[in-house]
C-alpha cells in the first residue's frame, strides 16, 4: 500500500529520516516497504502492510503511530472543532438499520449550504501521489480522510435521498445500481445496501450509487462514517466481484471508535473548505460498544518466548508508546489495556511479538535449545524412497519431478476417464484440470521431448498420484521408462531393484486385463506381465501400447515399469547375508532343447532346476532360435549348466548322471526334444 | 672325419647371430648350431672318436663354445625383443586429446539432492524426517493453523480447490497439526513436501514446489534458539559463515512472526548484486508456534512452546547451483537434469 512521505511528516514537528532510512527502520520493526519512489516534492513509500495490522494500518495515521514509537517522536494533536450549527441533523434525515448484524456502528452528519467546487491544492496533491483522481471538494475530502485515519466514509447528496431516509438492510433479488463509476450490478441478499425509500443508494462498505452523487448542484450533504461487518462486506465483494478501497478495509476489521473521530475530522475539512455548514448533532446508531481488551502479561514469558532479557522500564516505553496501557503492575506480571484500535492484539504472544519487534529482533542473540538428547527417528519412508532412487541412478537412470496434474485427454489415453480422476474446481488451465492418476502421461511427454536431443533415454519419477475412489486415493508410485525395444533389459533393472531391495519371491504373472482395463489398454497386450512377490501383483512390466507411442508422437518404442511404492517399502528388507563362495570348481554343461512355441523358458528352467537341485550353481540360457530348419511351431533353447558343489569337486561321473536325469526329464515331456 | 675347425664355426656363428633380423631367424641360428641336431651338437657328438687327450681339449672347446653362443643368443634375443615391442608401441600411439567415452550415468535430481542435504543437516541436530499427504482438507490446510474462514489472512494463501471441497496443501504446515495430535512434546520434526499454489509461474513462481517445514516443541524454547538452529543449518548447508537476522511478518499459525534474512552467500554481507547491494537475501517465513496451533492440536499451550518455520527448497537449490529459473526443475529436461 501506498504512502505520501510529506504526508506523514506532516503529523510530526520534527523532521523525519530521509525516506530510504525511514523505510529501512520500518523493514526492521514494523513491515516491508517494497518501494521508495519520489514523485514531484514527495515520495511514496510502498509498505507491505499484512493483513493482521489491516485495521490500523491502511492509514497514514496508524503508520504514523508507529513512526512515533520507533523513532521515539511526539505526534502532532490536531486541533479540529467542527462548529454546528442550530439545525439538527436528525430533521433532515432519518436513520434505520434493518440488518443489526451486518452493521456495528452507523454516524451520519448532515452539512448544509455547501459550496462543491474543486479542492484545494495540498489535498489534490497527497491525492494524486497516492493515485486517486481529484474529482471534488466534497468527494476528495472524503477519500482524504479515509487515507489519513482508515475510515471509509462516504457523502450522499441530501437531496436525492427520496423521502430523506436511509436504510442499511440486504438488498432483494432483482434489484439493481448504478454505481458512480457507472458500473451496473445487479444485487441479492448476500449484498448489504444503503437505501432510500425507494431503492439501494450506495453498496455498503462497498461503492455508492450514481444516483445520489454529489455535483456541482449539490447543496447539502450526509456523510456517512459505518462501521459495516466484516464478513458481510467480503461476501458480497466477492459476490460482485468488486473490490474496492473502502471494501479492503472494512474486510479488514475497523477500530467502532473510529467512525466518530473520522466523520468528524471530515465534517470540520468540509466546513472549513467547501463552507458548509453543519448541522447539529450526530447520528449515532451504536447498539454495543466494544469492550476495552486487559490481557495479563507474565514477565517471565516474554524472556522464555524471545530468549532475552528485555529491561522492564523499556518493556513499559514500549507498551505505552503503541498506545497500551499498564493498568496494574507487579514484579512479575503487568495487566495491559489494549486500545480499540489494535483489533489484532488479544493474546499475550501478541503483546510479546509488539515488544520483539519495537525492541528488535536484530538484538537477540543466538542460543542453542538446551533438552533431552533425543535422537531422531528413522523414516522409512525416506529410507526406502533414497535407496531405490540410488539403485536407479546406479542403473543409469535420470530422475524427474512432474507437475501433479493432467489435461483430460492424458488421462483418457491412458484408461483413466473423467470419473476416475479428481478434477479441480479452479485448475490454472485446461492442461492442469486433473490431478494425475498415474505418473506416466507426464512422463511420456517428457519423453518425447527429450527424444530431440537423446537417443537412449532411461528416466524415472518417484510421486503421489491421485485416484478418486470411494474416498481420496493418494498413492506413491515409482515409475521408470526407457526407450527401445528393450523390454528384457527393464526386466533386468526390475528384477536388480526388487534383489537390491531385499525382496525375494518374485515372479512374471501373464497380465490378466479386468474388463475396464482391456477395452483401453495403455499396454502392448502381448509385452506386458504383472510384476509379482508371492501371490501380489505389485506393479507391472511393459511395452507402451503401439497405439499410444503413435498418437503421442513418439519416435522409439518404449519400455515401462509402474510399481507401487507403499507395497516396496512393506515387502523390503535390510537383511542381507553373504553365501560363502564354493572353493570346489565348477563345470559346464550345455544342453539344447527342442520345444514347442508356446513353451515358456521358465517352464524349462524350472525342470533343470528340480532336478539339478543344489548341484546346480546358475543356468543360462544363451540362446533362442526359431528358423526355417527347425520343425514348424518349434523353437530351439540352448542352456549353460553350471555345475558346482559347496563341499566337494564333482566329479565327471557324477555330473553326467544329473546332466543324464535332466535330458531324461525334459523329454518326458510331450513333443519336447533334446538335441544331441 | 671333417676336419673341427670350431674357430671358423664361431665366427660364423657371431656373424649369423649378428646379422639375424628377428626372433625367427635368430631361432633357426639356434637350432642350426645348438639343437640336437645342429653343428656344435655334431662336433660334440664326433669328438668320441679322437684320442683322449685332443678329445678333452676339443671337448672343453666345444662346451665352452656352447655356453658362449648360446649366451649371445640369448643377449641378441633380448635386443630383438625390445626391438619388436618398441615397433608394437609405435604402432600403438593413440592420441590422447581424443575426447573420453563416457559412462552412462543416471542423475538424481537437484532436488532430491537438497532435501537430502537439509534432511541430513536437521537430522544430525535431532530433527525426525516427516510425511504427509499432498490433498488436504480445508481444517488442517487453514482452520487448525488459525486461519478462519472468510479472514482476508485467507487469501494470502492461493488454493487450488478439489471438486469436493477437498484442497491441495498451500504449505507443509498442516503436519504440523498431524504429528502434534499423534505426537506428544518434546518434538523436533522437519517436513519436506511438495505443496501447490494457484498463481501463475515465471522464473520465480511455479504452482508447485517444495517445501520444508520446520517445528521445534519443548518446555523453553525460544526466538533465540530459533536463531541458532537455523544459522547453523545455512552455515553447514553453504558451508560459509553465514548470519540470520529476523523482521516481523505475518503468519497466523505463529505468534510473533519473523521473516528470516541470510547474510548474502556471495558477499558474505558486504553488498553485491546478488543480493541488490543489502547484504541480505530473504529466505523464508518462521514465528513462535501460535497457541491456537497448539490447541488445535491436543496440546496445552500453557505447558508447551515452540517454533516453527517453512522455507523452499528450489531457492536453496537455485542459490547452491546458481539456476535462475524456478520452471527447469519440472520441464524434466535432461540437458538440465544430467548437470547433477
Amino acid at each position: 500500500m501506498l504512502f505520501s512521505y510529506n504526508w506523514l511528516q506532516s503529523f510530526f514537528k520534527k523532521k523525519l529520516p530521509k525516506p530510504e532510512k525511514l523505510a529501512e527502520v520500518l523493514a526492521m520493526h514494523f513491515f516491508e516497504v517494497e518501494e521508495v519512489e519520489k514523485k514531484g516534492n514527495d515520495f511514496t513509500l510502498d509498505i507491505d502492510v499484512l493483513p493482521n495490522r489491516g485495521s490500523d494500518c491502511f492509514s497514514h495515521l496508524g503508520i504514523a503511530r508507529e513512526i512515533s514509537t520507533l523513532l521515539n517522536i511526539e505526534l502532532k494533536e490536531f486541533e479540529d472543532e467542527v462548529q454546528e450549527i442550530n439545525n439538527n441533523a436528525k430533521d433532515f434525515i432519518k436513520l434505520q438499520v434493518s440488518s443489526k448484524k451486518d452493521c456495528n456502528r452507523y454516524t451520519a452528519r448532515v452539512i448544509n449550504n455547501v459550496k462543491v467546487g474543486s479542492s484545494p491544492g495540498w489535498i489534490k496533491e497527497k491525492l494524486k501521489v497516492l493515485g486517486l483522481k481529484p474529482i471534488n471538494n466534497i468527494v476528495d475530502i472524503v477519500n482524504y480522510v479515509m487515507l489519513e485515519t482508515g475510515q471509509p466514509l462516504h457523502a450522499f447528496d441530501l437531496d436525492k435521498i427520496t423521502d430523506r431516509k436511509i436504510i442499511v438492510r440486504r438488498a432483494q433479488r432483482g434489484e439493481r445500481i448504478t454505481t458512480l463509476d457507472n458500473e451496473r450490478y445487479a444485487l441479492d441478499k448476500n449484498i448489504l445496501v444503503i437505501a432510500d425509500n425507494k431503492r439501494p443508494i450506495a453498496i455498503a462498505g462497498i461503492k455508492g450509487g450514481k444516483k445520489t452523487e454529489i455535483d456541482r448542484k449539490t447543496k447539502s450533504v450526509v456523510l456517512e462514517s459505518a462501521n459495516f461487518n466484516a464478513k458481510t462486506v467480503r461476501q458480497g465483494s466477492k459476490t460482485i466481484d468488486l473490490k474496492t478501497d473502502a471494501s479492503w478495509r472494512f474486510e479488514h476489521g475497523i477500530d467502532l471508535n473510529l467512525t466518530e473521530s473520522a466523520i468528524n475530522r471530515a465534517a470540520y475539512l468540509i466546513q472549513e473548505i467547501a463552507k458548509g455548514k453543519v448541522c447539529k448533532g450526530l447520528i449515532d446508531f451504536y447498539p454495543k460498544k466494544p469492550v476495552a481488551k486487559k490481557i495479563k502479561l507474565d514477565l517471565n514469558y516474554i524472556q522464555s518466548l524471545l530468549g532475552v532479557k528485555i529491561p522492564v522500564s523499556k518493556i513499559k516505553i514500549i507498551l505505552k508508546k503503541l498506545g497500551f496501557n499498564i493498568l496494574k503492575s507487579s514484579s512479575s506480571e503487568f495487566l495491559v489495556g489494549v486500545p480499540t484500535f489494535r483489533l489484532d492484539i488479544s493474546i499475550p504472544e501478541d503483546l510479546i511479538e509488539e515488544i520483539g519487534r519495537i525492541y528488535g529482533y536484530e538484538n537477540i542473540e543466538s542460543v542453542f535449545p538446551i533438552g533431552a538428547l533425543i535422537p531422531s527417528k528413522r523414516n522409512f519412508n525416506v529410507f526406502w524412497k533414497n535407496k531405490i532412487k540410488d539403485i536407479l541412478k546406479e542403473a543409469g537412470f535420470s530422475e524427474l519431478y512432474n507437475y501433479s496434474f493432467v489435461n483430460k485427454k492424458q488421462g483418457e489415453m491412458f484408461g483413466y476417464d473423467v470419473s476416475s480422476m479428481l478434477e479441480l474446481e479452479n485448475p490454472l488451465s485446461d492442461n492442469y484440470q486433473y490431478l494425475r492418476p498415474s505418473l506416466m502421461p507426464n512422463m511420456l511427454a517428457v519423453f518425447k521431448e527429450n527424444q530431440k536431443n537423446f537417443k537412449n533415454i532411461k528416466i524415472f519419477e518417484l510421486g503421489n498420484v491421485f485416484l478418486k475412489k470411494r474416498k481420496v486415493e493418494e498413492k506413491r508410485m515409482l515409475t521408470g521408462i526407457m526407450s527401445g525395444d528393450s523390454f528384457y533389459e527393464m526386466k533386468g533393472i526390475v528384477d536388480t531393484l526388487l534383489n537390491k531391495l531385499g525382496i525375494s519371491d518374485v515372479w512374471y504373472d501373464q497380465y490378466k486385463p479386468t474388463p475396464e482395463d482391456s477395452k483401453k489398454s495403455v499396454w502392448h497386450p502381448k509385452k506386458i506381465a504383472e510384476i509379482k512377490v508371492s501371490q501380489e501383483e505389485i506393479g507391472f512390466l511393459g511395452e507402451i501400447s503401439p497405439k499410444i507411442i503413435e498418437e503421442l508422437k513418439i519416435e522409439s518404442r518404449v519400455v515401462i515399469f509402474d510399481l507401487d511404492f507403499k507395497k516396496l517399502k512393506k515387502l523390503a528388507s535390510e537383511e542381507a547375508e553373504f553365501i560363502p563362495i564354493s572353493p570346489y570348481p565348477s563345470a559346464i554343461r550345455d544342453i539344447a532343447v527342442l520345444v514347442p512355441k508356446d513353451v515358456l523358458v521358465e517352464q524349462v528352467l524350472n525342470k533343470i532346476n528340480v532336478i539339478g537341485g543344489v548341484l546346480i550353481r546358475d543356468v543360462d540360457l544363451f540362446d533362442i532360435y526359431e528358423g526355417e530348419e527347425l520343425p514348424d511351431g518349434k523353437k530351439n533353447l540352448a542352456f549353460h549348466i553350471i555345475y558346482q558343489a559347496k563341499d566337494k569337486t564333482l566329479s565327471s561321473k557324477e555330473i553326467d548322471e544329473i546332466q543324464n536325469k535332466i535330458i531324461k526329464a525334459l523329454e518326458q515331456e510331450l513333443d519336447w526334444e533334446v538335441r544331441k | 672325419m671333417p676336419k673341427i675347425d670350431l674357430k671358423s664355426l664361431k665366427k660364423r656363428a657371431e656373424k649369423e647371430i649378428k646379422n639375424s633380423k628377428n626372433l625367427k631367424g635368430l631361432n633357426d641360428i639356434y637350432k642350426k648350431y645348438l639343437d640336437k641336431k645342429g653343428e656344435l651338437s655334431k662336433v660334440l657328438r664326433s669328438l668320441k672318436k679322437l684320442p683322449k687327450a685332443k678329445r678333452i681339449k676339443l671337448g672343453k672347446e666345444a662346451n665352452e663354445l656352447k655356453v658362449y653362443l648360446k649366451k649371445i643368443i640369448e643377449q641378441k634375443n633380448k635386443k630383438l625383443k625390445e626391438r619388436s615391442r618398441k615397433q608394437v608401441y609405435e604402432k600403438e600411439w593413440i592420441d590422447i586429446t581424443i575426447p573420453a567415452r563416457k559412462p552412462v550415468l543416471g542423475h538424481l535430481h537437484p532436488l532430491t539432492q537438497v532435501k537430502r542435504e537439509t534432511e541430513e543437516i536437521f537430522q544430525l541436530m535431532g530433527f525426525s524426517v516427516i510425511e504427509g499427504p499432498e490433498v488436504e482438507t480445508e481444517w488442517y490446510n487453514f482452520d487448525a493453523l488459525n486461519i478462519p474462514k472468510d479472514h482476508p489472512a485467507r487469501d494470502s494463501w492461493d488454493t487450488f480447490y478439489l471438486k469436493n471441497r477437498l484442497l491441495l496443501r498451500t504449505h507443509t504446515s498442516p503436519v504440523q497439526i498431524r504429528y502434534m495430535e499423534k505426537n506428544n512434546p518434546p518434538l523436533r520434526i522437519i517436513v519436506p513436501g511438495r505443496i501447490f499454489r494457484h498463481e501463475a509461474t515465471d522464473a520465480y513462481h511455479e504452482f508447485n514446489f517444495y517445501q520444508l517445514e520446520g517445528l521445534m516443541v519443548d518446555k523453553q524454547v525460544s526466538a533465540a534458539n530459533f536463531k541458532a538452529v537455523l544459522q547453523e543449518f545455512y552455515r553447514q548447508f553453504f558451508r560459509k559463515p553465514i548470519k540470520i537476522r529476523m523482521r516481523p511478518s505475518y503468519f497466523p499459525f505463529v505468534e510473533p512472526s519473523f521473516e528470516v534474512d541470510m547474510s548474502c552467500t556471495v558477499c558474505l554481507g558486504k553488498g553485491c548484486p546478488t543480493c541488490g547491494r543489502t547484504g541480505w537475501q530473504e529466505m523464508m517465513g518462521a514465528g513462535m508456534v501460535h497457541p491456537n496451533v497448539l490447541k488445535n492440536s491436543g496440546l496445552n499451550p500453557k505447558n508447551w512452546q515452540g517454533f516453527a518455520f517453512g522455507m523452499g527448497l528450489e531457492r536453496l537449490a537455485m542459490m547452491k547451483y546458481k539456476i535462475n529459473d524456478i520452471r527447469l526443475f519440472y520441464k524434466g529436461d535432461l540437458r538440465f537434469l544430467k548437470q547433477f
